[in-house]
């Protein structure tokens, strides 16, 4: 079953990315503050913990999958999402062989993942030109506001699935 | 071992040839979409306009709840100004009235004050906040062309950047740059009108620079209206963009420029109206007529 439903959950938080605006209060919405929502990314590094084998790479190929269908509907621009999503949840499986899955190991990779792609995107999008924002400028506008949030978005997340993952990862073994 | 490592080497480096092409390929000026983003964008059009209605909903209530503690007074400002609307509204009848009659004694009817407008609804905006765009639920299907200017009852928001079938892309005025530039005008009473481009979205100010070409005997001021004056051939006139904020020189002291407000508020957009000039650009004639 697992096959059908993490990529349909996926699906529904790409559609659900797309009105995430809406969630804010349009005060703070509409203030100086950037609140990048990466709930794909976030969602996968717990199928990379909970699910994932040492030996299989299910996160890496769902999130070149869903970073290429963020580039293509939401910002135009092939390929950035794609590239920092894949190369940071390659980085988290490589990680998650030092600890032990729990919450806090959680906590940390995703907040590593979470500041690791939006710097590798703010890169990427400095040099094409879609912003000119002085890094230490987007650290304070973007990049804190962007990993307190989505670790928010972890701890909300993290009690619904993780029971889940760890079943599914065992009815893995029973059909293989 | 070696082996294993070069072919991580490998494959992290054609990842990043094809990243570069991708990049190199979706930067560069492209007139139509692809049909593979095409596809997507209509499949998930269509799903998002099906969430859109339970999420505006619930995020709807928290609004209304804020809008009834003002109503009030609200209801007191506005009722004032309805009393004034009343006699606005029979001077703009007979002037309407008028203005036909003239245009049909010379024997031109079309103006670029006209347009069709195609109703529409804000279905999602992108996340990435620095690429400012939202997309609405109507495409090429129903009219809507690249480049047409989208609008609310407030004023200009921004203009359609890709028209897939069913749905569409709006680049909105914040997100507008200097290849996006608006003909605009300042109306002037009885003196001649101050002509000028929109040229962008200034992050700082949060307001448009609107660069003065044509000065008036009448000098600029603040809260002057500026509205599209239709001169760039795409965008028909009279589309209210927003309110004068400030006056300067630009960074080489030689032309002058305005910081404009824009009137609607790009953060808080529900419905648009995609505007179709009536009146036809009529580039082909001129080009021959060279």
């Amino acid at each position: 079953m697992s096959r059908v439903y993490i990529p349909l959950i996926l699906f529904v938080l790409l559609i659900l990315e797309g009105v995430s605006i809406r969630f804010l209060p349009p005060q703070i919405a509409a203030g100086d503050l950037l609140f990048i929502p990466h709930w794909i990314l976030l969602f996968l590094i717990l199928v990379c913990i909970f699910y994932d084998k040492p030996r299989t790479y299910h996160a890496v190929i769902y999130a070149l999958i869903f970073g290429f269908l963020i580039d293509m509907i939401y910002t135009g621009l092939l390929g950035a999402y794609m590239f920092t999503y894949g190369f940071a949840m390659y980085l988290t499986h490589i990680l998650k062989r030092a600890f032990h899955g729990n919450f806090y190991v959680s906590l940390l990779l995703a907040a590593i993942g979470t500041a690791l792609s939006d710097i590798v995107i703010y890169v990427i999008y400095s040099v094409i030109g879609f912003t000119d924002l002085y890094w230490t400028e987007y650290a304070s506008v973007r990049l804190l506001p962007t990993i307190i949030i989505n670790l928010i978005f972890l701890v909300i997340i993290y009690p619904m699935f993780v029971k889940r993952f760890i079943r599914w990862r065992d009815e893995q073994d029973w059909s293989s | 071992m070696s082996f294993l490592r070069r072919k991580r080497l490998f494959i992290f480096l054609i990842s990043f040839i094809i990243l570069v092409a991708l990049i190199g390929y979706s930067i560069s000026e492209r007139q139509e979409a692809s049909t593979l983003e095409k596809f997507f964008n209509d499949t998930v059009g269509w799903i998002q306009s099906a969430v859109h209605v339970p999420v505006s909903f619930i995020t709807g209530i928290a609004g209304n709840v804020s809008d009834l503690i003002t109503t009030y007074e609200e209801n007191k400002i506005l009722r004032e100004q309805l009393s004034q609307y009343k006699g606005l509204i029979y001077e703009v009848q007979e002037l309407r009235k008028e203005n036909e009659e003239l245009r049909k004694a010379i024997g031109e009817t079309d103006s670029i004050r006209d347009y069709e407008p195609i109703h529409a609804t804000v279905i999602s905006r992108s996340p990435e906040q620095w690429i400012d765009e939202v997309t609405i639920n109507k495409g090429e299907h129903h009219g809507v062309k690249a480049n047409m200017v989208v609008i609310t009852a407030d004023g200009m928001v921004g203009k359609i950047r890709t028209a897939y079938e069913f749905t569409s892309k709006v680049q909105l005025l914040t997100g507008f740059d200097q290849y996006n530039r608006i003909s605009a005008t300042i109306s002037k009473d009885g003196k001649n009108n101050i002509y000028g481009m929109i040229e962008g979205y200034d992050k700082e100010s949060k307001s448009l620079v609107f660069r003065i070409i044509e000065e008036s005997e009448k000098d600029v001021k603040e809260g002057d209206l500026v509205v599209s004056s239709g001169l760039g051939g795409v965008f028909p006139a009279g589309l209210v963009i927003g309110e004068v904020k400030e006056v300067g020189f630009d960074q080489y002291g030689l032309t002058r420029t305005a910081l404009v407000e824009p009137a609607a508020d790009v953060y808080e957009i529900n419905h648009v109206i995609v505007v179709d000039r009536s009146l036809e650009e009529r580039e082909e004639e001129v080009e021959e007529q060279q």
